[in-house]
């Protein structure tokens, strides 16, 4: 490559368009993001607290959706909990081990809020009380149309926050008990 | 909730009345308000900053589908970090930085998906040409089909003109890293715009 040929393509790269609008409006996915339940400031391991639960209940959350055969019967859960309504289509159901995982989180969760602040009690009711209104929502929707891969895919997404939310909330109090310590 | 299952009716209109002479201001207040969660201020910011932000993914990744994805995915990450904003650099400075870590995260997340967009990039009808002046579309194509990271290097460096320094840091790699990878992406543009009789 010679030095004039260099320079040419300099100059030609300087002119290229650097502002290019999309053929489509992002805009709406972008909406659906960030309406939905709000990462919360509280401190960075949290973040890394929901990725390990994902890890932990690697079981549970790849079980989340358990494909059932047609000669199987639809599996009904424990009414006990917000997902009892929960319903993925015909073919499809919450994994047992997801249960497990929940019901174990849930049960400590009025014992894990006493601990923290006020403040922090109120951010854990806030996004576990959206993450519940989406749940209903979604439930209510997939009454109307129980095969609807978009609305399954949302349902999953909610409980996975759920379980996240409950994890991170363990992660909370376990802090505060070593600060204690100190 | 309910965004979740619809998306809401856009009504940012009222923030989008200011003339460019007020632009600057206009941007600071939509980002104070955004900062206290105000969603139609961030997409008024959405809306000023789009086309600049999808600009440099497509130019980055070369395809229409991944610079659409990385879009979105930059401007979320934009609405959690809003908060960290504290206006050292300018609000599209710090966009494209946002804008760049994500398109990078993406391809390292998977390198099938790298390759696919690699092969997309080779294969698919240039998007970006619609874009360009005539004379500009064989340069457009021939970036689509650099390897990725003389890609990114030629597109941060000689497209948007940041520094090695800056396009290095940007990149997680050295800047004499940046001037060989820029090197070498002159070298591949070159052959492949001789072959096509380029004239720039």
């Amino acid at each position: 490559m010679t030095e004039f040929e260099d320079d040419k393509l300099t100059q030609a790269a300087k002119r290229l368009t650097t502002e290019i609008r999309p053929e489509r409006d992002l805009w709406p996915g972008i909406a659906n993001a960030i309406d939905a339940p709000r990462r919360s400031g509280w401190m960075p391991t949290f973040a890394q607290a929901a990725a390990i639960v994902l890890l932990v209940g690697a079981s549970s959350a790849v079980t989340y959706v358990t494909v059932k055969g047609q000669q199987q019967p639809f599996r009904q859960v424990s009414p006990d909990l917000i997902f009892e309504q929960a319903s993925f289509g015909s073919r499809y159901n919450l994994g047992p081990g997801f249960q497990d995982a929940r019901s174990a989180l849930t049960a400590q969760l009025d014992v894990e809020l006493e601990r923290l602040s006020p403040e922090s009690r109120a951010e854990v009711e806030r996004n576990l009380e959206l993450v519940h209104t989406a749940i209903f929502e979604i439930n209510q929707a997939l009454e109307q149309n129980p095969d609807n891969a978009l609305l399954q895919a949302k349902l999953l997404m909610a409980y996975r926050e759920e379980l996240s939310v409950l994890r991170r909330v363990g992660g909370l109090t376990r802090n505060v008990m070593m600060r204690n310590d100190i | 909730m309910a965004a979740l299952l619809t998306a809401n009716a856009s009504d940012y209109s009222q923030y989008m009345v200011s003339t460019s002479r007020d632009a600057v201001a206009d941007e600071a207040a939509w980002i104070g308000q955004a900062q206290r969660s105000d969603r139609r201020a961030f997409e008024a910011l959405y809306r000023l900053h789009v086309d600049k932000i999808y600009g440099l993914c497509l130019r980055m990744t070369g395809n229409v589908s991944e610079a659409e994805d990385c879009t979105q995915d930059a401007f979320i990450q934009a609405w959690n970090k809003l908060g960290k904003f504290r206006g050292d650099s300018a609000f599209a400075t710090w966009l494209h930085r946002i804008a760049v870590n994500t398109v990078l995260g993406r391809m390292r997340k998977s390198k099938r998906e790298q390759d696919r967009i690699e092969v997309l990039a080779d294969t698919a009808p240039a998007p970006l040409a619609s874009n360009d002046a005539g004379d500009l579309r064989d340069l457009s194509e021939a970036i689509n089909r650099l390897p990725a990271r003389a890609r990114h290097v030629f597109v941060l460096h000689a497209v948007y003109g940041y520094s090695h320094d800056e396009a290095g840091h940007m990149l997680g790699i050295a800047a004499g890293t940046s001037k060989a990878q820029l090197h070498r992406a002159r070298r591949l543009l070159s052959q492949q715009l001789t072959q096509q009789g380029f004239e720039a």
